[in-house]
């Protein structure tokens, strides 16, 4: 307002300042959109490496017979279909025996548990999950044995879905 | 919603016995996350089924443990071992204590 009132010179010097800055924080925000997203809107995120921990302490995931069909990009964050397919087998004695999904977006990334058993014939399992922005979906996989196989898989989403 | 809890179970038409079949559960739900809020500002309260399980038979073969991050309306898509003429019956619990449930008969050839 008072730049108007002191002349041409000095609109033009702000009107640079102005624009320059603002063309900044394009390049910055174009650039490295998931670092500035996810700063402004989510303080109490947690760390999915934390949740797993947590959950199964330091035992080995190995990243292996575990595969998640998901939407490159999904258009609406509210409903991704996934789709978790393992070549595990399902025998009486060694079955996969839960699937555990995170979104690893999401304020809370533990979105479901399944506990399956040998009479289900075929470990797979397909679902339609929130997910609040682009994020990895991960999957890992129990076996009765004991033993971990996991998979990630990246999704894009255009908009998120989980209100707000 | 009138219609929550809704349930609609599809098996494959022709069943032989020993096949693995997809079997496609469509419950309506509004499975709301408890963060949206009204136009007026008051969140909505949240309600979602967090407990569903799956029985064929009398053997329970399938229980999903879910949170919010659950899509309203939920549409799975499970399988089943069809070894034995019986039916699956589908059973959804929700936080506000509601239960829904719906059974389809198996009958492998």
């Amino acid at each position: 307002m008072k730049q108007k009132e002191k002349g041409p010179a000095l609109t033009r010097r702000a009107f640079i300042k102005s624009t320059g800055a603002a063309c900044a924080m394009l390049f910055v925000a174009g650039s490295l959109p998931s670092l500035v997203r996810p700063a402004a809107a989510a303080p109490n995120e947690k760390n999915i490496n934390d949740v797993l921990k947590k959950q199964f302490g330091n035992k080995n995931v190995s990243m292996s017979h575990v595969d998640i069909k998901a939407p490159i990009i999904a258009e609406n964050g509210a409903v991704v279909p996934i789709t978790i397919t393992s070549d595990l087998p399902m025998r009486s004695d060694d079955y996969v025996k839960k699937i555990n999904v995170y979104a690893e977006g999401n304020l809370e990334p533990y979105v479901a548990g399944i506990d399956l058993t040998p009479a289900n014939g075929k470990a797979e399992f397909a679902m339609r999950i929130k997910m609040r922005k682009t994020s990895n979906v991960r999957v890992v996989l129990e076996t009765s044995k004991g033993q971990l196989y996991g998979a990630a898989k990246a999704v894009k989403v255009t908009v998120g879905g989980c209100g707000g | 919603m009138a219609s929550v809890g809704k349930i609609k179970i599809r098996v494959p038409n022709t069943i032989k016995k020993g096949d693995v079949i997809p079997v496609q559960v469509l419950v309506s739900h509004p499975m709301e996350t408890g963060m949206r809020k009204n136009k007026d500002g008051s969140v909505i309260p949240a309600y979602y089924i967090n407990d569903v399980d799956v029985f064929y038979g009398n053997d329970k073969i399938t229980h999903c443990d879910w949170t919010i991050a659950v899509s309203a309306n939920p549409f799975i898509t499970f399988y089943v071992k069809a070894d034995k003429a019986a039916p699956i019956k589908i059973v959804y619990k929700d936080i506000k204590g509601g239960v829904y449930e719906q059974a389809v008969q198996i009958s492998p050839q």
